[in-house]
């Protein structure tokens, strides 16, 4: 399903507006269209399918209650919606952080494995021009970005997984935005 | 009044939100005043629109039909669960080796409450209220080897009969399963498959005879099932019917294996 064609998008649009209506079938079908999509952001950065179900769950609960706030003028419904469902993911992983910092072994485990895009995914024009800003980037702190927006990491924990003082980190990290803004806004 | 080196930081640490990359305490600060300035809004929603983009990258994937089945009882919805139901359960129902794994290597309750999660139903969890409303059944061959399990869902009278190990039948022949209490005739509960799952309705004259003192058997008969009413080609498989008294326990396990199989993946 694609998210990223220009028609799609105003479709989405018209049915999360639809949705802050309580029109409930504009709401079942902006679920039909979308979820797929909300639950691989959402598996992607818990690993964990159960989990990851469970946050899909509250963000369309969230949606049904919120979207009457939604303003098209300001973002995407697609954009709205992925970055609640992110929210509500990353609220999640910070739930287990401690427990996830007493056992190294499974910080391990969620280094993000997928570091290319996935075959076949359909992206935007939008993800083009950021992709070209990400290139410019030093390649340890573009991965970084990455790494950090993928798997909802804290500075703590990307710092652990590359092996470099927070400090360090941070800097990349924060170097990295200030390029990328300047860069997207050329 | 914010100095522009002010400015430079707080447009970080709204970039590092959106990000993701601030801890607990940092992000709840963050949420709080995106609620409370416009400012704090505008600059989170510049950084969406810049960043967001990226999840372009990431592959959809098909959650279980019944997340939606979930949210509709939460927020107590009229529209039909049906509404966004555009291929039924595609990932569970049709993997047959998940059925052929369960078949062997799981027991028959296991597979029942399987299915009794895996099924859409419009009840709000848990899954399973009523113990007492399963009933399962492992249909053995004559050498030992379980040829089908078959689930009863007393509740909604229904029955799924599963294949564990494919049969072997001559061609214009198929199974048929009857139920058969003790000391009476054999009763047509339907017509079964060597290779997928099949769910029959039961009335309610078959309901009231399951129980623990009534069998399960297959026989091969002609497609379309036996002519006469009665068995008429070899049976080939059989088994008793328990109930399920553990069930609850059991479905937090199960539920906990299949959440661990094959990830449904799609792009």
């Amino acid at each position: 399903m694609s998210v990223t064609s220009p028609a799609e998008r105003e479709e989405l649009n018209r049915l999360l507006i639809q949705t802050g209506r309580n029109d409930q079938k504009a709401f079942a079908e902006l679920y039909k269209r979308t979820s797929s999509k909300l639950f691989g952001v959402c598996l992607r950065m818990l690993r964990d399918r159960s989990e990851a179900e469970e946050v899909l769950q509250e963000t369309y609960t969230t949606v049904w209650r919120r979207a009457a706030g939604f303003d098209a003028a300001k973002a995407s419904a697609i954009t709205w919606l992925i970055t609640l469902s992110r929210n509500k993911a990353i609220d999640r992983l910070r739930q287990h952080r401690e427990e996830l910092m007493d056992d190294p072994s499974k910080l391990e485990q969620t280094v993000d494995d997928q570091p290319t895009p996935a075959a076949g995914a359909e992206t935007s024009q939008e993800y083009g021009r950021l992709q070209h800003c990400l290139d410019a980037l030093e390649p340890q702190q573009r991965d970084s970005v990455r790494e950090a927006f993928f798997t909802g990491a804290t500075y703590n924990e990307l710092a652990t997984r590359s092996k470099v003082p927070l400090g360090t980190m941070k800097s990349w990290i924060r170097r990295s935005l200030m390029q990328l803004r300047v860069c997207l806004e050329q | 009044m914010n100095t522009p080196a002010d400015e430079g930081n707080d447009n970080l640490r709204y970039a590092e939100y959106v990000l993701g990359v601030l801890d607990a305490d940092a992000r709840a600060a963050v949420a709080q005043e995106v609620q409370t300035t416009d400012e704090a809004a505008a600059a989170v929603a510049l950084w969406q629109r810049r960043l967001m983009p990226l999840s372009d990258e990431i592959a959809s994937v098909t959650p279980g039909a019944y997340v939606w089945v979930r949210i509709h009882d939460d927020l107590q919805l009229d529209v039909p669960v049906a509404a966004t139901r555009t291929q039924p359960s595609k990932g569970l129902w049709n993997n047959l080796p998940l059925w052929h794994w369960l078949g062997i290597g799981a027991s028959a309750l296991a597979v029942a409450l399987l299915v009794v999660i895996a099924l859409p139903h419009r009840e709000t969890a848990p899954a399973v209220t009523a113990s007492a409303g399963y009933m399962v059944s492992t249909i053995q061959q004559d050498n030992g080897v379980t040829g089908w399990t078959a689930t009863m869902d007393l509740d909604r009278a229904r029955m799924v009969v599963v294949p564990a190990a494919p049969v072997a039948l001559a061609s214009g022949r198929a199974p048929e399963l009857w139920l058969i209490p003790q000391g009476g005739k054999p009763i047509s509960v339907g017509m079964i498959t060597r290779d997928a799952p099949t769910t029959i309705t039961l009335d309610s004259s078959l309901l009231a005879k399951l129980g623990p003192t009534a069998l399960l058997a297959v026989s091969v008969e002609p497609i379309g099932g036996s002519p006469t009413g009665q068995p008429t080609g070899a049976v080939i498989a059989k088994g008793s019917i328990s109930g399920s008294p553990d069930a609850h326990d059991h479905v937090v396990r199960v539920a906990t294996t299949f959440n661990g199989m094959g990830d449904g993946r799609s792009v």
